[in-house]
């Protein structure tokens, strides 16, 4: 394989799946001793829920889940105008069964979702079926002014090995004839779709910091060597994320499909980390009684399986007593009767475009429950009664700005290949499992 | 004080008019001294002072935004239980400081948080939120450092979002948004044009202020004196070195309440410059003859007459009432120099009206 686009061999070691192509592909091969495990020949028995990706991905010592470390969204327009026919859905079907049968599903193999946006939809007669609640995307707080993404469909590709995830979309591009030693079929997702936007990620132990070079806006030496995000925290913990069960559609023909809300935020580090002390990073992202009684080491690990939100103060009360407010503490007002939060979140940090961001990509049974957690998020009520300005010390919301928008429904499995939107499905029962 | 004792006070050399006039000192390591010693926990001289320039003004959906700079400054952060010094950072080239109000009242609302992207020839050069600070010559504002790396055109866009401090009367009607887009020469020449002005060491570290810039084309973040304050202002008292003047409105309806209901205001200033001091958690008590007739918070709103203020509506107020005022957050504000010791600490102020 050449190296068609010149890349410095510097940045393949940073960030090949942020460069993505064939050289990338090929360096990283030689790079990550991994053997990659083939999928199956029978896909059948992969899960309806195309977000399952729990069971399957290994957890920390606390039973925290690991998030997959590389990530790639390809943002996609149909070709076709109009409505989607069967050969089509064919083709995006084959072309997606051709790295399923390359990578086994798991985390050093290949996790993958395939997601549709309102904009999809409108190419129907009908509406979207009943009980699916994706409205176009909007902006979600007062002074937040992003441009909204409206491509036909989103795949999301993950993986622990980055080989993985440029493999698998050099395939889905049709520039692969065998991957990881299986016949890729003839049929490419990009000859149904153009790609018309790509964006790259990355999560975990120390990967922000080995990025952090490749973003002009990041403060040298400032990220910590194990966070496995920018700001430096651990995120995820187990009893402060949604259940897969908790952001499943229930009924209906996309039952076991859920929503998917995807938004850049612009990060500013320069204040977070040059600015602003240890106390106040930790009161500001979780909250000041965990910065008072030095609750948080490092980057949190110690914290286990929550991020001990309960022992904070009551937000309002730490707003008018404080003056600051913590944005775990905010969050995680927008929890359900069983106190369980809204979202699934699977977000990772990037460097697109050279400059230090987040994909915020959360999972909620309906849009709605996204809007909600970002309105308790936004804090306005606290900021109007009390001396946390609308970003000052309101949270983490002084650092981040939206950039983009983007709404989504990730069908069942079933549905994945350019589904309409009433589809003539049994209507089926949720089983429940545990996740 | 007058702007004029001021500069009789500090027997600066040749001080002439703050924006504009030559710096007396152009190195970067006098442009942040050794602070004072012995700081008073109040408003104090600080150790310099400097003047500003202002690259352009725009006006949009009932705002206009000034876009002005100045040397990069050292300034404080709050926290519930002291201070954290920003030191100016090697890159850091300039203070930058939109300053946007509300087109027919003048009142710099400090709740809209701008949003700032700097661009050259389309590359992102930085974006931030600057923060909302106080400082004696440019009183209320938002600004923080920046970092332009060399002398050239920049494209600074300013965007402002809805607000989220309570207003009332005319004010609450403007919820938009708007964008102001500056093209901003800057050159390291220019910037050292700026007036830098040296306080001496008997008098930088003792109580007063440097008077407010006298900035002609910006209207300023003072709030009224008690004589031109609305309604029947019944007292005041001290907090941190704040002063906090107290007056009943007639009529509360404006306010959320009725006729036949009262308005209690309560203003708070700087001293010596009656700077707004936005961002804090008020509440207050009413006591009369001994009983509690209010107990709750005071919510900070935005008025065209009482501009930035606290308040609540109550149904009477009667001569010998007892106020007790409580502060139970101080302004969340970032400080420039002399500010940073005062409206920390600040005991409950007790007023009988
Ligand atoms: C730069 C962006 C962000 C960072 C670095 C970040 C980081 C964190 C961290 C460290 C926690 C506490 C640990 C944990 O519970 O997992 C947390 C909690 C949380 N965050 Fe974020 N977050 C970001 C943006 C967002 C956004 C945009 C939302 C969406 C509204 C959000 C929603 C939540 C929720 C729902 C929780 C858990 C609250 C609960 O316990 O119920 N976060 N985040």
């Amino acid at each position: 394989m050449t190296d068609e686009r010149g890349v410095p061999r510097r940045e393949f070691l940073k960030s090949a799946v942020a460069i993505g192509g064939a050289a990338a592909f090929s360096a990283c091969l030689g790079r990550e001793e991994v053997d990659v495990p083939t999928g199956p020949d029978d896909l059948s028995s992969y899960p309806q829920r195309q977000h399952a990706w729990n069971e399957v991905l290994p957890r920390d010592d606390h039973g925290n889940v690991i998030a997959p470390s590389h990530r790639l969204l390809l943002y996609l327009n149909y070709r076709r105008d109009g409505q989607p026919n069967e050969d089509d859905r064919d083709q995006v079907e084959t072309a997606l069964r051709g790295i399923e049968h390359a990578y086994e599903r798991s985390g050093i193999g290949l996790l993958l979702t395939v997601s549709y946006s309102p904009a999809y939809f409108d190419r129907f007669d009908e509406s979207l079926s009943e009980g699916v609640d994706l409205p176009d995307p909007e902006a979600l707080a007062p002074f937040e002014d992003p441009e909204f993404d409206t491509p036909d469909a989103v795949v999301h590709l993950a993986s622990n090995t980055a080989q993985v995830v440029l493999g698998a979309e050099e395939a889905l591009k049709g520039n692969k004839s065998t991957l990881n030693g299986v016949d890729q079929p003839d049929v490419a997702l990009t000859d149904v779709f153009s790609l018309t936007d790509r964006r790259t990620g990355f999560i975990g132990d120390g990967l922000p910091a080995k990025n952090a070079g490749d973003a002009e806006s990041v403060p040298a030496d400032k990220v910590p060597d194990d966070a496995p995000l920018f700001m430096g925290f651990k995120s995820g913990f187990k009893k402060n994320q949604a259940s897969e069960d908790r952001v499943t559609i229930q009924s209906g023909p996309f039952a076991d499909g859920t929503t998917q809300h995807i938004s850049k935020l612009q990060l500013n580090l320069n204040q977070w980390y040059n600015q602003d002390d240890r106390w106040q990073r930790e009161a500001k992202m979780f909250c000041p009684y965990h910065a008072e009684n030095d609750v948080i080491e490092g980057a949190g690990d110690n914290l286990g399986n929550s991020s001990k939100i309960d022992d904070c103060k009551p937000t309002d009360e730490t707003a008018r007593e404080m003056g600051v407010v913590g944005h775990s503490q905010k969050s995680a007002r927008a929890r359900d009767d069983e106190d369980s939060p809204l979202i699934l979140r699977r977000d990772f940090d990037s460097t697109d475009g050279g400059t230090a961001s987040l994909h915020f990509l959360a999972l909620q049974r309906r849009i709605t429950d996204f809007v909600d957690t970002r309105e308790a998020m936004n804090g306005t009520d606290v900021t109007e009664q009390s001396a946390v300005g609308q970003r000052n010390n309101n949270g983490i919301l002084q650092y981040i700005r939206s950039e983009r928008r983007g709404n989504f429904l990730v069908p069942p499995r079933s549905l994945r290949a350019l589904p309409p939107a009433q589809p003539a499905r049994d209507a089926q029962e949720v089983t429940h499992e545990s996740s | 004080m007058n702007r004029r004792d001021v500069l009789r006070a500090v027997g600066g050399t040749s001080l002439v008019g703050l924006a504009g006039c030559a710096g007396l000192f152009e190195t970067r390591s006098a442009r942040a001294p050794p602070l004072p010693e012995n700081r008073p926990d109040a408003v104090y001289y600080p150790t310099h002072y400097e003047g500003m320039k202002m690259p352009g003004m725009k006006e949009q959906g009932g705002y206009r935004c000034a876009l002005t700079y100045s040397y990069a400054h050292r300034f404080w952060l709050m926290k519930p239980n002291g201070i954290t010094k920003v030191e100016i950072q090697p890159e850091d080239s300039i203070h930058l400081m939109p300053v946007v109000w509300e087109t027919q009242t003048g009142i710099i609302p400090p709740d809209i948080n701008p949003q700032l992207t700097i661009t050259q020839s389309r590359d992102s050069i930085d974006q931030f939120a600057p923060w909302p600070m106080l400082s004696q010559p440019m009183g209320f504002h938002f600004g923080d450092n920046a970092q332009l790396q060399s002398d050239g055109t920049y494209t600074v866009e300013v965007s402002i979002g809805g607000p989220s401090t309570r207003r009332t009367g005319s004010l609450a009607e403007n919820q938009g948004n708007a964008s102001f887009t500056f093209e901003f020469e800057f050159s390291e020449s220019t910037l050292n044009e700026i007036s830098y002005t040296d306080i001496p060491d008997d008098r930088e570290g003792t109580k007063g202020a440097v008077d407010l810039m006298d900035m002609e084309m910006l209207p300023n973040s003072q709030v009224p004196t008690p004589n031109a304050l609305p309604g029947d202002v019944r007292g005041s008292g001290m907090s941190g070195d704040a002063k906090f003047v107290v007056t009943i409105l007639e009529d509360a309806s404006r306010f959320g309440g009725d006729e036949e209901q009262r308005y209690l205001a309560v203003s708070p200033r700087t001293p010596y410059n009656r700077t707004m001091l936005p961002m804090m958690s008020l509440s207050g008590t009413l006591h009369r003859d001994g009983t509690s007739v209010f107990d709750g918070i005071l919510q900070a709103t935005i008025d065209p007459e009482l501009r930035y203020h606290y308040g609540t509506t109550v149904a009477d107020v009667q001569t010998g009432d007892e106020l007790t005022i409580t502060v139970d957050s101080p302004p969340q504000t970032a400080r420039h120099e002399g500010y940073e010791t005062a409206f920390v600490d600040m005991p409950d102020v007790k007023v009988t009206l």
